[in-house]
Formats: structure tokens, sequence, C-alpha cells
């Protein structure tokens, strides 16, 4: 049995040193939200924090316009609302669609935006307390990498992790790229979305470059990706309520048979949502072909690394971003 | 919770003071019980029950949240309200597994109260 104490807060600063006065060097108190993935892995006894710090009370539930056509997510806007509100539904509908892939409608009535962004892998060795694993015992070792490997990772893995991160929103997040706003014990700053998530490399215990203490307050969606063309695909074992095998977010402008802008973001392959920049520079002035296409997503599925689990990814992945491109191009071509 | 569908395996009970929570007990008014109770009699919702009361208070929940507009993946762009097709009550209701496979059961009898709300009286 793990004791743990609960406190309130109902604003941001009180929040940020609430966690700062029940922290030290070795045990670190936990922001509460949705609780969706963080309650879980206290009942699993994967998570053992001795404090939680509850947020919801906070007034970070907003979505609103930015002064230059961008929207602000406040970091507790739960993702039902997210998914289901009309600005969001009419400028960013990838980031509609990825939420609506995700979970389940009462697991997206509870989690918050904050919360999916700082989630945790679903590896099962993450999850098994018995199980060796860097991510929850640093140094233990990975019993996923000749383990059950069907959903882990094949790009930017390393020898200590081939762990995923989980989340279809995050995977729209990085193509529309986002920036999220934290606020810590120092003050406020902002990450592009691109740099929130980590590769494990040799300290896959560190899932984001958060630092500790760090609150994310809200997210911002850019102007300039705004009103795209878009598609959210996930190919999963079954229908709903499962996680991507492999998914794709793209958004793509084409003008006089050229493609002018591309954006291309995976999620199911790697430690972090994927952003196919070796793609997207194929694909930037060349026309929008599936011969093009292919190429492209062999050139990003190039150094996939597979397991004996997941072989079947890097083709998976290859083919899934070429028929999505391929729908878009018609897409686009039926709107003009 | 407040009218919303949750998770309760997921949720801190002390998370919740002070707000409105609706469980199966709550469904059912002077001994009477709710319509979706007695459809999933009538359309052999369901065989050995322990999923029952989470389908029926999600299902309570999603009628409301359709009803209300909240879109799904199946939701296409700036439609979000049609009719609540086989397919939809399929995707709304996914986050409730039932082990016996009584789904059709489940389904039919959930379209069922949906069709009587929409259409009155005589469910067709």
């Amino acid at each position: 049995m793990n004791n743990f104490t609960y406190l309130r807060a109902t604003d941001v600063s009180s929040a940020v040193s609430l966690i700062a006065a029940n922290s030290s060097q070795d045990a670190a108190a936990r922001f509460l939200a949705g609780g969706t993935n963080l309650v879980d892995l206290m009942r699993e006894g994967v998570e053992k924090t001795h404090a939680l710090v509850d947020i919801t009370r906070a007034p970070l539930s907003d979505v609103q316009e930015l002064p230059h056509g961008g929207v602000r997510v406040g970091a507790l806007v739960r993702n039902s609302h997210l998914a289901g509100h009309p600005l969001i539904r009419d400028r960013y509908s990838l980031l509609s669609q990825a939420i609506l892939n995700g979970a389940s409608a009462q697991l997206r009535n509870m989690a918050t935006t904050g919360g999916n962004i700082m989630q945790r892998t679903r590896c099962y060795y993450f999850y098994d307390t018995a199980s060796r694993c860097n991510k929850r015992a640093a140094g233990s070792g990975c019993d996923a990498i000749e383990g059950f490997n069907r959903i882990h990772a094949i790009l930017g893995t390393s020898p200590h992790c081939i762990a995923t991160h989980p989340s279809d929103m995050c995977v729209a997040l990085a193509a529309l790229d986002a920036i999220v706003n934290v606020m810590g014990p120092s003050g406020e700053r902002s990450l592009p979305f691109s740099e929130v998530h980590r590769l494990p490399g040799n300290d896959p215990q560190m899932d984001t470059n958060l630092q500790p203490g760090e609150l994310i307050t809200s997210v911002d969606l850019p102007a300039s990706a705004a009103r795209l063309s878009s598609v959210y695909r996930k190919v999963r074992d079954r229908a709903s309520y499962a996680f991507a095998l492999v998914s794709v977010a793209a958004a793509i402008k084409i003008d006089n048979g050229v493609i002018q802008e591309v954006r291309l973001a995976l999620g199911g392959v790697a430690h972090k949502p994927w952003r196919a920049t070796i793609a997207e520079q194929l694909l930037r002035g060349v026309a929008p072909t599936s011969e093009n296409f292919v190429k492209a997503a062999a050139a990003e599925l190039a150094p996939a690394i597979p397991r004996r689990g997941n072989a079947f990814k890097p083709e998976l992945a290859k083919r899934t971003i070429t028929s999505v491109l391929s729908e878009l191009t018609a897409k686009e071509g039926a709107g003009q | 919770m407040d009218g919303e569908r949750i998770n309760s395996c997921l949720a801190l009970a002390i998370q919740y003071e002070g707000r409105e929570i609706l469980t199966i007990e709550g469904l059912t008014t002077s001994g009477k019980l709710h319509p979706l109770q007695e459809a999933f009699i009538d359309q052999d919702g369901f065989q050995c029950g322990y999923c029952t009361p989470g389908q029926i208070c999600s299902a309570v929940g999603m009628l409301a949240e359709f009803g209300q507009g909240a879109p799904s993946a199946l939701t296409k762009d700036g439609v979000a309200n049609g009719e609540l097709t086989e397919a939809e009550v399929r995707e709304r209701m996914s986050g409730n597994l039932c082990r016996c496979g009584a789904y059709v059961g489940i389904r039919e009898a959930i379209q069922h109260v949906y069709r009587r709300q929409i259409y009155g009286g005589q469910a067709r």
C-alpha cells in the first residue's frame, strides 16, 4: 500500500509552488488532472508518488482565439470538448479527427489536453512491475526488445528502450507545429511541439523535456496551420478503442500541380510523435504523384529498425503514408 | 458525473467531491425501470450481466452526447448530428466491452430507445 497526500490548487502559481514545496531530489509530487493515466499507473504500482496536487479547479479550461488567427487551448480543456469545439472543427479538423480516434468517449470526457501530452507509454513491460524496464527503473534493462513488441517503436529507438508514445492527439499537434506553454518554479516558457517529447537515448526514464515541477498551462495552434486540407488515419488491431499500430496525420497544399506545403507526422512508431521531416523535404516542390509519395515514404522509413513482433510496421507505415497522401491529393483536386 | 459519462475505475473519488454522480442505482425512479434498462431486458442486451451497469450508464451518457451534437470519429465535418446509425452506436459505445458478446442485443436496445425518443411512443 502506497500512502499519498492529496492537495488541491485553484490557480497555476499555487499549483507550481505546491509541487515545489512537496518535492525533493528523489521524491517528486505529481500534478493530477483527468487522472486517466496517472491514477491507473498508481493502481498498478508503476507510479509511487507520495503527493498529488489536483489542478482541475484551476482556470485552464478555455479555448480562445489568438490575435493573429491562431487558437489557444487551455491545459485542462478535456479531449471531448476540444474535439467538438467549433473553432477546432472549423480550423484544425486534423486535431479533432485525431482526438476522436483515440481512447473511448468516456475517457475523452475525463482526459485533458495537458494530460494527453504527458501520458506515459503503454508498453506492457513498463506496466508489469515484474519485468525489466529502463523507463520504469533506470538501468534495469529492457524486456521489450526481445519480447512481445508488436506495438513498439521502429524509429528513433535506442538499445535501452523501444517504447512508443501512445497519443493520437499529439500526432496532430506535431503536424500542426503547436506551441506548448509551461509554467515552472523559474517562470514561464514556450516549447515548439517537436521539442516537448524526447527520444529514449540513454535516459528513457525521461519522456519529455519539461523540467521538474513545470506545468503545461496551454497549447497554441498557429494561424499558419489553420484550415489545411488534412486527414488523420489510424491503423489498429480493432476498429475502435485500441492504440495505433501506425497512424498518419497529414496536411497538404497543392498549387499548379506542385506540392506547395506538406505536413506529415506518424504515431505508433516512435518514443515521440514522429514528424516525417525527410519525407516532407522530398515532397515539397514536386508533383503529387504516387511515385513521389512512395519514394518519400521509403526514405522516411529507411532508418527503421523493426523487431520480431513488429516487422510489418515499416511497410504498413509506408503504405499508410502513400494512401493518405493520395486521398488528400484527390480531395484537393475535387476542391479546386 | 455532472451529466457526462466517465470511467469510475479511473476516477479518484476525492477529486469529485461536490459533483453530481449518477450510477445505475439512480436510474430507477420510484421503482420504475429506466427505458434503457427495460430495453436491455426486452432485447437480450446481456448474458452474465457483469458489464450491464456500465453499458447502460454509458448508453445514457452517449444518447445525451449524441443529442447535443457531440461528434464521433465517424462524424463527417460539419455534420455533428444525423441519424444514430448502427455504425455510430458501435463507435460511440466502443469503450464498453462485453466478454459474453451480447453486443447485438446491446446495440438493438440502444437504438430501440433512441428511436422511441426521436419518433415518440411506438418504436419502429
